[in-house]
C-alpha cells in the first residue's frame, strides 16, 4: 500500500518537475548523478549521454570521452548550457535547488529524480526508461529487482533474524538508517537493521551507540584501506566480532542506489546468511 | 593587578582541578547509550572486564574525556599566551591562522586519502604539519624584522587564514561526496575520531606550552605594559615572544590535528577566568589549562549524549554557547570602563 503511494508520488514528480518533458524522448541528456547514469547505462541509453558530473566520469570508464559539467555540488551551469540538452536529469537536494531553478529560468528542461527509497529507485528506472524510449527494458530491469526481494524475503523467512549495522563510513561513522534502498534489502534479507532507531537514511552514528546496540553482524562498505575484519576487531565486546561476522561488501556494487539492486540485495543476503547455512 | 600569593595559587587551582575531576566523572558516566553512572562504576571497578560497559566506558568514553580535556586545555592555554603577546584580549589562536594550516594540512589528507590508499588515518599527521607550516610562515613574514610587531602578526594571520579558508574551498569542491561530509564535521570541530598516538602528542605538546608558559609567567605580566616597558624592566621581549609564538603554535597543532577546528575555547576561557582570578599569568596559566579541559569534557558529554545515538561535533555546541557568552564578556566589560 504504501509502496504504490510512494510509485504514484514517483510518477507524479515526473509530470510536475519537468512539465511533462518525459512524455518525449529526449536525445541529449546531461546526468548529474551517478546513480542516474547508470541507470541510463543500463537501459542501454548510453549513446543519448551527452555529458556528466565528475563522479559519473570516475564510475563509467566507457564514458571517459564525455564532456564533464563538475562535481555533485558543483555543476557548471555554464558547461551545462553549452551541452545544449533536451533535459538534465538529477537527483534533488539542497546544493541542486538553486541550480534546478537557475537551468529553468535558461529554458531547460530539469528532471528530479529522488533516489533515497526502493520504490523512488524503481520508479526512476521506468521514468528513464521513458524518457529514453527504453520502456520494455526498464520495465524488465524492475520486475527483476522486485522477483530478486521477494525471493530473498521467502529465502529469509523463519530464520533468525540478525541484528546487523550497515556501515559506510568508519570515521566519522556513518550508517544505513530507516527508509533507505539499504534498509529495504537489510529487511528483505531477514535482518534487524540496528540503525533504523537512529531516524534520517544515512544517520551518523557514535561508536557507543555500535557497542551499545550490540549487532550479531556489521557489513562494512567503508572505501577504507584497513581490511574490515582488522578494523572492527578491536571491539572485542561486539557479537559480530566474537562470532567472525564482519563482512565487506564492495560498495560500487551494493551501495550505489542504481540499476542493479537486485544483484546488491544477493551480495546483502549473501553475506547475512549464517556461516555453514545452506543457500 | 591584584597581589598573588601562593596560597591563591593553590586555591584557585585546587577548585578548577576539582571542577574539572566532576567533569571527568559525568563524562564517563554519561552517554547515549543505557550504561549510566552505576553500570560506568562498575565497569571503571573492573566489573565484566570484556564486556560492552566496559569497552564503552574504558575504550569510548575514557580516551574522549583525556582528549577532551587535553584538547580544551591546550586551546585555552594559547588563549592565553596569544592575548599576553599581542596585548589584545580579543586575539585568539585561530586569529592567527594556525588552526587554519592545520585545516588545509588536514583536508588535503583526506582528499588524497582515497586515490592514495591512506585512509582517514592519514588526517591528524598531516594536519599537524599544516600548523606547523603556518607557524613556519608566521615567523618568515612576521618575525623577520627585529621584532615582532603585533599588527604584522595579526595581520598575516589574517591574511594567511583568509588563503587557507580558500584553500580548503577549493579542496572541498573539486572532492566528492563523502569527503564532504567529513570535511564539514572536521572543519567544525569534533572529538569522536580519538587515536591513542594524538592523545600522546597532545599531551607532550601541552606539557611543553604549559610549561613554557609558567616559566614565563613574570615576561608575560611584564609584556602587559607594552614591550619597551618590559624591555626596560629586564625582559628579553624579542626571545620571549618567539618562545611563546612556537609553543602555542605547537599545542594549537596538536589541538587541531587531533579534534579539528573547535572554537571559541581559547576565547572564552581565558577572559572568563581573567574576570575570576584576575590578570596575573602565575594564577591565569594554571586555571586556562583545568578550565579549558573542564569545559570541553562537558561540551563533549553533551554533544554525544544529547541526540542518543547520533553525535553533534562538539565544536558547533562550543560555538553554540560560547557566541553569546563572549558577547555578554564584552558587553560587561565595556560598562566596567564607562563605569570606572
Amino acid at each position: 500500500m504504501r509502496a504504490q503511494r510512494l510509485f504514484v508520488a514517483g510518477a507524479l514528480v515526473v509530470a510536475l518537475g519537468a512539465g511533462g518533458p518525459a512524455a518525449r524522448a529526449a536525445e541529449r541528456i546531461v546526468s548529474l548523478n551517478p546513480s542516474l547514469t547508470a541507470m541510463l547505462m543500463a537501459l542501454g541509453a548510453e549513446d543519448r549521454i551527452v555529458g556528466i558530473d565528475d563522479r559519473s566520469a570516475r564510475q563509467e570508464p566507457r564514458l571517459a570521452h564525455l564532456p564533464t559539467v563538475g562535481g555533485l555540488f558543483n555543476p557548471s551551469l555554464e558547461a551545462v548550457v553549452a551541452l545544449a540538452p533536451d533535459v538534465v536529469v538529477l537527483v534533488p537536494g539542497a546544493q541542486q535547488r538553486d541550480l534546478r531553478a537557475r537551468m529553468q529560468a535558461l529554458g531547460i528542461e530539469v528532471l528530479e529524480l529522488p533516489n533515497i527509497t526502493l520504490e523512488e529507485l524503481l520508479a526512476s528506472i521506468e521514468v528513464l526508461g521513458e524518457l529514453v524510449e527504453r520502456r520494455q527494458a526498464a520495465r524488465e530491469r524492475v520486475a527483476e529487482i522486485r522477483a530478486a526481494f521477494e525471493a530473498t524475503e521467502r529465502a529469509a523467512a523463519g530464520r533468525r533474524p540478525p541484528r546487523v549495522v550497515f556501515a559506510l563510513q568508519r570515521d566519522p561513522l556513518y550508517v544505513v538508517g530507516a527508509g533507505s534502498f539499504l534498509d529495504a534489502m537489510l529487511r528483505a534479507a531477514g535482518a534487524i537493521n540496528a540503525g533504523a532507531e537512529l531516524g534520517g537514511p544515512y544517520p551518523q552514528a557514535g561508536l557507543e551507540w555500535l557497542i551499545a546496540s550490540a549487532p550479531d553482524v556489521i557489513l562494512d562498505a567503508s572505501e577504507d584501506a584497513e581490511d574490515a575484519a582488522s578494523y572492527w576487531s578491536r571491539w572485542t565486546s561486539l557479537p559480530a566480532v566474537a562470532k567472525g561476522r564482519i563482512v565487506a561488501v564492495p560498495p560500487a556494487e551494493v551501495t550505489l542506489p542504481g540499476p542493479y539492486l537486485d544483484r546488491g540485495l544477493r551480495r546483502i543476503a549473501d553475506a547475512l546468511r549464517a556461516p555453514g547455512a545452506t543457500p | 593587578m591584584k597581589v598573588v600569593s601562593a596560597r591563591r595559587v593553590g586555591f584557585v587551582t585546587a577548585a578548577l582541578a576539582a571542577l574539572l575531576a566532576l567533569c571527568v566523572l559525568l563524562g564517563l558516566a554519561a552517554g547515549p547509550s543505557e550504561v549510566g553512572p552505576a553500570r560506568a562504576l562498575a565497569a571503571l571497578f573492573g566489573a565484566d572486564p570484556s564486556g560492552p560497559a566496559a569497552d564503552i566506558v574504558w575504550r569510548v568514553r575514557l580516551p574522549r574525556v583525556v582528549l577532551g580535556a587535553l584538547v580544551g586545555a591546550a586551546l585555552a592555554c594559547s588563549g592565553v599566551l596569544f592575548q599576553a603577546l599581542l596585548r589584545n584580549p580579543l586575539a585568539d589562536p585561530f586569529v592567527l591562522g594556525v588552526s587554519g594550516g592545520a585545516a588545509l594540512g588536514g583536508i588535503l589528507a583526506l582528499s588524497l586519502a582515497g586515490p592514495l590508499g591512506l585512509g582517514y588515518a592519514a588526517v591528524p599527521p598531516a594536519a599537524f604539519a599544516g600548523a606547523v607550516g603556518a607557524t613556519v610562515l608566521l615567523y618568515a613574514f612576521a618575525g623577520s624584522r627585529a621584532r615582532f610587531s603585533p599588527t604584522q602578526l595579526l595581520l598575516t594571520g589574517v591574511v594567511f587564514n583568509a588563503f587557507a579558508s580558500a584553500g580548503i574551498v577549493f579542496i572541498a569542491s573539486v572532492a566528492g561526496l563523502s569527503e564532504g561530509t567529513s570535511i564539514f564535521l572536521w572543519l567544525i570541530g569534533s572529538l569522536s575520531s580519538v587515536r591513542a598516538e594524538v592523545i600522546g602528542w597532545v599531551a607532550a605538546f601541552l606539557a611543553c606550552g604549559v610549561g613554557c608558559a609558567l616559566t614565563l609567567a613574570r615576561s608575560l605580566n611584564l609584556l602587559a605594559l607594552g614591550s619597551e616597558s618590559a624591555q626596560q624592566l629586564g625582559v628579553d621581549v624579542e626571545r620571549d615572544q618567539r618562545i611563546v609564538l612556537l609553543a602555542t603554535s605547537l599545542m594549537v597543532g596538536a589541538a587541531v590535528s587531533a579534534a579539528g577546528l573547535v572554537g571559541f575555547v581559547g576565547l572564552i576561557i581565558p577572559h572568563l577566568l581573567r574576570l575570576v582570578v584576575g590578570p596575573d599569568h602565575r594564577v591565569l596559566v594554571p586555571a586556562a589549562a583545568l578550565g579549558g579541559a573542564a569545559f570541553l569534557v562537558l561540551c563533549d558529554t553533551l554533544a554525544r549524549s544529547l541526540l542518543g545515538g547520533r553525535e553533534l561535533p562538539v565544536g558547533a555546541l562550543t560555538a553554540l554557547a560560547g557566541g553569546p557568552i563572549f558577547l555578554w564578556l564584552l558587553r560587561r566589560q565595556a560598562q566596567r570602563v564607562l563605569g570606572s
